[in-house]
């Protein structure tokens, strides 16, 4: 029976891959992506992202398919340039992907001047959308996750923060936007930068216990910085009322992994976890990721996905009016309007995304709520509420 | 200083063939680009321990203060490009001139010292944010000019510059071994005490060696920032400016002046071409392995190895 | 303000204690051969990444670990005296470079087993807090902390009572006479790799425990020690642990006083500083100048 059932199954995937393969032209789109080196982790995230977004895409599109082809960057600039370089060779029609403002930089540098349209979430700097190029786009920026980070401070109506970031470039642009925002407002910030190598913040956390005696501990870093920081604050247990954190943090990953330090611990997240998706493509993503990956998807997943849909929705537009070759991608995905898994994205002259605000998560008995903002709210804030 | 015949008609296809016939194809150009910009660290690498006798584990600090010499002064002074570059070269000589201390110390704590010169640039780098622009790094670095008529912020134009840079390196390599100072290192080679006996101050030549081989590393540095046109402090002082030049040296052999050029567009044409696609994530093993294997079996590198069947006397330096 | 520096004392003492016993390894191998292994972070991280495995795989303390860490780091030690070994001239920068080559493939190899996400130990035990009046610290940290004493403490006791520990202290100051009286430098030296693999295993399991690890963190590692060998000066164990201390502690204190961006700063500058103004280290003997 097994075995029949089996046989059926390739026969049909035989068909449908002919049928595919009848009427469809194959359209080729590049992935310049950092899948060794220092980026390789969220590399990965983001690519499984994009495969996600082939699959959904060349199954509901019905015309036009199409087909990813993969260089890998290697976390390193010149390598990004000659990613892309190899793909447009290939006969690239445009390029998904990108982790790093250094490397998206060159990157996009190279993709404008050989005519491709590039699209990627992995780059906040400013100066990325501050050239002005016609052809690159971005879905998030550094605004969407001040926006958050304040907007959630601003709910718990605190009057003073302490903000502890590593010196990297994205965590120091964010750390420093977020302190003169909140200085704005009245709020006493301190600033605390930390070198990416250091390993033991309890000297640092004792210095916010003692000195500055903030409400609330405010982290921009990365996963091993987080797990530093909220060690070092769960054995010196400083007299604050909540542990705001930024991306990687309120992810299934670190609730699994690191049960006890994260309870009542905030960061950026789109969905709650166990993820439910209300909107068709949503559950289509996420059944998708399953079933390609057999997890469910994470926020580096969710990014690459919506970037590439846009990208290949413009791509399919761009055909149907036959400019494919002649620029019609980057004009289709400046139009680009429409309700994705990140909100609303439409892009400004420069290619940014005009409406992205990120949303604020919060671990709570080993899931994640989104307590912020109200509207896209799944859950109550836990508030005060820190994991010791 | 006789050029053979074989040498100019390399010299005569690298700068008329290559472009000619390669020109056309971004890709393949811009990771011959890389490989020469990784060729160029490695002959200096290469100068400073065949003449000098010092491994370095710190050639980025070099690589990275010219880069941000040459960016800086391009965008703040606006220097032209091209005199930015050899202002870039002259900061990487005045960054050695702080080494001069550890240039007493033996070998493994030379090596180790220069190491914690580029960690100390790096972390000044990213706090001195008023002129290196901190760890957001400096965008949109001024890429070459126009040359009579030749755009050299083209691929085959940079390929160009770097390729001169390389030859003009060569050049003054070979002009230094083959002049007194050159004889006198090599004597201070076999016995650093023999040469003090006849008055040949060892460490001032050292010094001298540190020098040249920092100018060749900064301008290097400095090319790479105006093709990149992107600089930050991570990159700048990465420790791929010194993992690759090492095996690319070591591997062709750092005795010799070609060697670590012909080891560099070897190593890192086939890394990239081969090793890259066999094991996509973790790839650089291999580096790490043909290291091992180059120092146990022949340290003197892949150049002497070919050579072996007819070995003439001037092998080494 | 007392408080404050009296908690980065401590926070000092305590990360000293992990940084000596890797340290102590890479000056007990320079002192037999002459050889700094520059993939010594790297067999530290092993053990750590073989604490992980044991901790995910099978739900054990890490602590647990240390047996299998044992037995793989110091296989792995040998290993890279077996090569080293096999270098025929000039030894002395030649097996910087190949120990450099051991250290990218080991990097590479655990980021290709374990890949690039960032690990610690999930154990609550580990984390909790343990506090002594105005000091802070995770159990994990003390009781480390504890057992490097012990280590050291005994690698003491090896290195003046026991034969082989005195070959090696007979070889690191006089090879050629040790020779005279009998003493195989082979042996020393396999003896000397193998106690470095012993305290490394230790010092990973330490690591992840406390820390975060992640598969390019090697090279930290092993230039941590190094400084810390040039701050003790070569062939004093007491040196070694002064120095590591000084170290931990002066860290610390960079980031309670002034900012903890320059941590990084003060032990590069530390380092520098020693090799200017006292070359053979502060309880060195003399022999390091060129």
């Amino acid at each position: 029976m097994n075995r029949i059932s089996s046989k059926i199954g390739l026969v049909a995937a035989a068909l449908s891959l002919h049928v595919g393969g009848a009427f469809a032209d194959e359209i080729l789109v590049g992935a310049e992506i950092p899948l060794t080196g220092s980026l390789a982790r969220v590399g990965a995230g983001m690519h499984e992202g994009i495969s996600v977004a082939v699959d959904v895409f060349n199954k509901t599109n019905g015309k036009h398919t199409i087909k990813i082809v993969t260089a890998d960057d290697e976390s390193a600039p010149a390598k990004a340039i000659a990613a892309v370089e190899k793909l447009a060779g290939d006969g690239v029609v445009a390029i998904t992907g990108g982790y790093g403002s250094n490397n998206i930089g060159p990157a996009s540098d190279a993709a404008n001047k050989l005519g491709l349209p590039y699209i990627t979430s992995g780059g906040v700097a400013e100066n990325l959308t501050e050239r002005g190029y016609k052809t690159f786009f971005r879905i998030n920026n550094t605004a969407g996750y001040q926006k958050a980070m304040v907007g959630l401070l601003d709910t718990m109506q605190i009057k003073s923060a302490s903000v502890v970031y590593s010196t990297k470039e994205a965590t120091a642009d964010l750390a420093k936007d977020v302190e003169k925002e909140l200085a704005a407002k009245g709020v006493a910030v301190t600033l605390h930068a930390f070198d990416p190598a250091i390993t033991d913040f309890k000297p640092i956390i004792n210095k916010v216990r003692l000195q500055d005696k903030p409400e609330v501990i405010v982290m921009v870093g990365y996963e091993n910085d987080y797990v530093g920081i909220l060690r070092a604050a769960k054995v010196l247990k400083p007299k604050v009322k909540a542990m705001v954190g930024v991306w990687s943090l309120a992810t299934p990953k670190m609730a699994s992994d690191f049960p006890d330090l994260m309870p009542s611990v905030y960061g950026t997240a789109l969905l709650p976890f166990p993820a439910e998706f209300q909107t068709e493509e949503g559950k289509r993503f996420a059944d998708t990721y399953m079933k390609l990956y057999n997890k469910a998807p994470d926020y580096l997943g969710q990014f690459g996905f919506v970037q590439s849909m846009i990208l290949f929705e413009a791509i399919a537009r761009a055909a149907d009016a036959g400019t494919l070759k002649s620029g019609g991608i980057a004009q289709e995905l400046a139009r680009t309007d429409r309700q994705t898994l990140i909100g609303r994205v439409q892009f400004s002259d420069k290619g940014d995304n005009l409406n992205f605000v990120h949303r604020m998560g919060q671990h709570q008995d080993g899931k994640i709520a989104i307590v912020w903002p109200s509207d896209a709210a799944t859950g109550k804030m836990n508030f005060p509420g820190v994991p010791w | 200083m006789k050029m053979s015949k074989t040498g100019l008609a390399v010299i005569f296809a690298a700068y008329v063939l290559v472009p000619l016939l390669l020109g056309s194809n971004s890709y393949v150009m811009s990771l011959i680009v890389a490989a020469m910009i990784i060729g160029g660290i490695a002959l200096a690498w290469a100068l400073l321990g065949n003449l000098g006798g010092m491994v370095s584990f710190g050639h980025s600090a070099f690589f990275g203060v010219g880069a941000y010499v040459s960016a800086i002064l391009t965008m703040k002074a606006g220097v032209p490009v091209l005199a930015a570059m050899l202002l870039g070269g002259a900061g990487a000589v005045a960054a050695s001139l702080a080494m001069l201390p550890v240039l007493r110390l033996k070998g493994p704590y030379f090596a180790l010292a220069i190491l914690a010169y580029a960690h100390i640039f790096k972390i000044l780098a990213t706090e001195w944010s008023s002129v290196t622009g901190g760890s957001a790094g400096l965008a949109s670095v001024p890429r070459f000019p126009t040359l009579m008529g030749v755009d050299l912020s083209s691929k085959t134009g940079s390929y160009l510059i770097v390729l001169s840079l390389l030859l003009v390196f060569i050049a003054a390599y070979r002009l230094i071994r083959s002049s007194h100072y050159g004889i006198a290192l090599r004597a201070m080679h076999d016995s650093e005490d023999a040469t003090r006996v006849v008055g040949v101050n060892s460490t001032l030549l050292k010094a001298l060696m540190l020098f040249v081989s920092a100018f060749m590393t900064g301008v290097i540095g400095a090319f790479n920032v105006h093709y990149i046109n992107f600089l930050e402090p991570d990159y700048a002082f990465s420790g791929l400016w010194v993992t690759l030049p090492i095996v690319a040296a070591i591997f062709g052999g750092y005795r010799t002046i070609l060697g670590p050029l012909v080891g560099a567009v070897t190593v890192y044409l086939v890394d990239q071409l081969v090793f890259k696609n066999l094991i996509p994530s973790g790839h650089q093993l291999v580096l790490g392995a043909l290291l091992v294997a180059m120092i146990i079996f022949s340290p003197g590198g892949l150049m002497p190895l070919l050579r072996k069947g007819s070995r003439r006397k001037h092998a080494a330096a | 303000m007392s408080e404050l520096i009296m908690q980065a004392l401590y926070s000092g003492v305590l990360q000293g204690g992990s940084y000596a016993l890797i340290a102590l390894g890479l000056a007990l191998v320079f002192g037999t051969m002459k050889v700094i292994n520059l993939a010594h972070g790297e067999l530290v991280l092993l053990a750590a990444y073989m604490a992980y495995t044991v901790e995910s795989r099978f739900g054990l303390s890490p602590m647990f670990a240390i047996p299998v860490a044992l037995v793989l780091v110091c296989i792995c030690a040998v290993l890279v005296y077996f090569l080293i070994s096999l270098i025929r001239k000039d030894r002395e920068l030649n097996s910087l470079i190949l120990t450099y080559g051991v250290g990218i493939i080991l990097t590479n190899a655990v980021l290709l087993i374990w890949s690039a996400d960032v690990r610690s130990t999930s154990s609550a035990w580990m984390q909790d807090a343990l506090v002594f009046g105005p000091f802070y610290s995770m159990r994990s940290e003390v009781l480390f902390f504890v057992v490097s004493m012990a280590l050291m403490g005994g690698l003491w006791w090896w290195l003046s009572k026991s034969w082989y520990g005195r070959a090696v202290r007979a070889v690191s100051s006089n090879r050629d006479a040790a020779k005279l009286m009998g003493i195989n430098p082979r042996t020393t030296e396999i003896v000397s790799f193998v106690v470095a693999g012993i305290l490394a295993a230790f010092a990973g399991v330490a690591i992840f425990s406390y820390g975060v690890i992640q598969p390019a963190f090697g090279h930290a590692l092993t230039v941590k020690a190094f400084i810390i060998t040039v701050l003790a000066g070569i062939g004093s164990i007491p040196g070694v642990m002064v120095g590591a201390l000084l170290l931990g502690i002066a860290e610390a204190l960079t980031v309670t006083l002034a900012s903890s961006a320059l941590q990084e700063l003060v032990g590069m500058g530390l380092f520098l500083l020693v090799l200017f103004v006292m070359p053979n280290g502060l309880f060195g003997a003399a022999g390091r100048r060129g």
